[in-house]
């Protein structure tokens, strides 16, 4: 607020995050460094050292590209619905073995005559459910989510191997195949693309006029133009690296269009309004007439919700259930990893869902680049828990009101 | 009460809410035996008392967060009920409670319309909750609201309340209950955290809403804060009236004297 005359460069920082799309800096940041190092330090080094004849960019290849979003896809998923929850204040241990209860059961349908379109309505219900039973215990019976979520992430194990004894099944089911199979033709996803980048410019302008007309402050044109520049570049540039090695994959725009449905559900509703609300304040929220109880139990409903999805796109792109993809594995880390790394404040009230893909693109990218050079898994965890501390670290530092000023 | 009339006289100007005879008993205790409370708009009416004396019990009771015993509320002369937050919403009272009720995660805008977002219209087919918030509305909304206090200090109202001053904040607050078309708004010690250049500040803005035709009520144990803001001050003793008197006609001493022993030691002096 006030003018000081001189910031330091966590000043800056700080004030940077507060713009609109400022929270999206730090995070990318992140993903230029692992990208850069992965994809030109490794290869320079490499040449210079004589281990390789040609600047060879394995990394930054389109079909690596391609393979790291696929990769990537259920983390965010999984990341997304966590994210929701994170705004309230609470957290989902359990939201990978949710996954893993509904992909065994998607596969157990689709395998006993199921249709697959119907056994995904099925199991998207399946996970509500069993998102919304854990929040009715959160919100009216007043358990913390951490311990809810731990006994559904302990019940929910149990029950996956319940309903996959043999800890293993493959799906192949046609429709539900379809879903990480089927490619939108190169010409509709460069047409996709633009029209996104149109939309969002028209959103931009458009708001701008109407704060002049309305006499409110104003966005400065650097920045309005920044962000519609910066966004159309990203778009575009996916989409060609993808139509460069296969082309824009289905389950990629699905999971983009549902992002883009929470988000705005997130940020422009009164619903959306209200969960950063009982982040922040829940008293005040209780106070002005929210019904904060019941926007726990829809939050908690919501993981649900994304971690069958995440379990549909898990199926779908593996081509089978398995025990160690859900609900054993390093899923759930990954996925609270990814929202926490995208910026999301565990204490509620601050974040937003298209970090928690950026988020999950860092996890994935970590893990892909260091599968390329060779290194060990447990070089793996350990380069995975550091950069969860940084990102931490960094959300730490430059969060506004820190050390002073408050 | 004899007092009251004694102490007011002919001076005191039309009552916008008045309560009579209060009873308030939580569980054993006895909190409001039997309070008067008035307080006319474009007044700003003091309540002290010392710590236990019912302030904050009769702020809730007015303000419909509890229920009282027995009594009867009167507004502009005629009897209402006020059961339940929403009666004394509905009714234009509102209160700002010390803690202030902020979201410092959300901007300025938003919450001077939490719980009250705007909506654009043509979106009726889908529930309240989902339907797209217009953000530029309230932004029009909350500049009005601010611009109306004369809150000079705030640049903006897209900054978030996390980085606000005390005072700010508690400008906004009060923004907030003066924004729900209200006629009476009751501060809960709004300086007891501030420092002076802050004091003077909410001080500033409680003086505006008594321009604005507001009844205002005023809760503090800072002497100087009353003197300065307040026309009429009531003060409580064990749950029960002692006196109100007109601000102009008495002083520190007397109403410090008035909070801790009552009357009855300066019998007649009072006057």
């Amino acid at each position: 607020m006030q003018p000081e005359a001189k910031m330091t460069f966590l000043d800056r920082f700080s004030a940077l995050r507060e713009t609109q799309f400022g929270a999206f800096v730090p995070v990318l940041l992140a993903l230029a460094a692992i990208w850069g190092y992965f994809g030109l330090v490794l290869p320079l080094i490499d040449l210079m050292s004589g281990e390789a004849d040609s600047f060879r960019a394995i990394f930054l290849s389109p079909r690596n590209i391609y393979n790291l979003f696929m990769q990537s896809a259920v983390i965010a998923t999984l990341a997304v619905g966590i994210t929701i929850v994170l705004l309230l204040g609470d957290i989902d241990l359990s939201a990978a073995a949710t996954a893993g209860v509904c992909a065994a059961l998607l596969g157990v349908l689709v395998l006993s005559g199921v249709p697959g379109w119907l056994a995904c309505i099925i199991v998207i219900f399946v996970g509500i459910i069993m998102g919304a039973a854990q929040g009715l215990l959160v919100a009216y019976v007043g358990i913390p989510s951490f311990v809810v979520t731990l006994a559904g992430l302990l019940g929910y194990q149990g029950l996956m191997q319940k309903i996959l004894p043999t800890g293993n099944l493959n799906v192949g089911d046609p429709f539900v195949r379809g879903i990480a199979r089927v490619l939108i033709p190169d010409l509709w996803g460069i047409v996709l693309g633009l029209a996104v980048v149109g939309l969002f410019a028209y959103a931009n302008l458009r708001k701008q006029s109407l704060r002049k007309a309305l006499g409110l402050e104003q966005d400065s044109a650097f920045a309005l133009w920044g962000q519609v520049v910066a966004f159309s570049v990203i778009v575009v540039a996916v989409v060609l690296t993808l139509n460069a090695y296969r082309s824009l994959p289905l389950l990629l725009v699905l999971l983009i269009a549902i992002t883009a449905l929470l988000g705005w559900i997130t940020t422009s509703t009164p619903y959306g309004r209200s969960l950063f609300a009982v982040g922040g304040n829940a008293e005040s929220a209780r106070r002005v007439g929210m019904k904060v109880k019941r926007i726990r139990v829809s939050a908690f409903a919501i993981v649900g919700l994304m971690a069958a999805i995440g379990g549909i796109f898990g199926a779908s792109r593996y081509g089978s259930v398995s025990y160690t993809a859900f609900a054993g594995g390093s899923l759930l880390l990954e996925a609270i990893g990814a929202a926490v790394i995208g910026g999301t404040s565990l204490f509620g009230g601050r974040g937003s869902v298209w970090n928690a893909i950026l988020g999950a693109l860092v996890i994935g990218s970590l893990g892909n680049g260091l599968d390329l050079t060779g290194a060990s898994a447990a070089d793996k965890l350990m380069v995975s828990g550091a950069i969860l501390l940084l990102a931490v670290a960094i959300d730490a530092l430059s969060r506004p009101g820190n050390g002073s000023g408050r | 009460m004899t007092s009251e009339d004694k102490m007011v006289g002919q001076a005191a100007p039309p009552a916008h809410l008045a309560v009579r005879g209060i009873q308030k008993w939580f569980g054993g205790v006895h909190a409001l035996r039997g309070v008067d409370f008035e307080v006319a708009r474009g007044e700003v009416m003091a309540l002290v008392g010392d710590n236990g004396a019912g302030k904050s019990t009769l702020m809730k009771v007015l303000a419909g967060a509890h229920l009282a015993d027995d009594g009867t509320f009167l507004l502009d002369g005629k009897p209402v009920e006020v059961t339940s937050p929403n009666d004394a919403t509905e009714l234009g009272i509102q209160i700002v409670y010390q803690d202030l009720a902020l979201c410092e995660n959300l901007d300025v805008a938003a919450n001077l319309s939490l719980g009250a977002e705007s909506v654009k219209p043509g979106w009726g087919f889908l529930p309240r909750l989902l339907r797209p918030l217009d953000d530029l509305e309230m932004e029009v909304k909350a500049k009005k609201a601010i611009d109306r206090l004369e809150v000079r200090t705030l640049q903006s109202v897209r900054a978030k309340v996390g980085g606000l001053s005390g005072g700010q904040r508690q400008a906004i607050a009060i923004a907030r209950a003066v924004g729900a078309e209200s006629s009476v708004v009751m501060l809960d010690e709004p300086t007891a955290a501030l420092g002076v250049a802050q004091t003077r500040q909410v001080l500033e803005v409680v003086k505006r809403l008594r321009e604005t035709n507001h009844a205002v009520v005023y809760i503090s144990h800072n002497m100087r804060d009353i003197f300065e803001v307040s026309d009429r001050i009531t003060v409580l003793r064990h749950g029960t009236n002692v006196a109100t008197y007109t601000t102009s006609e008495t002083n520190p001493d007397e109403i410090v004297v008035a909070m801790t022993r009552g009357l009855d030691t300066e019998n007649g002096n009072a006057a």
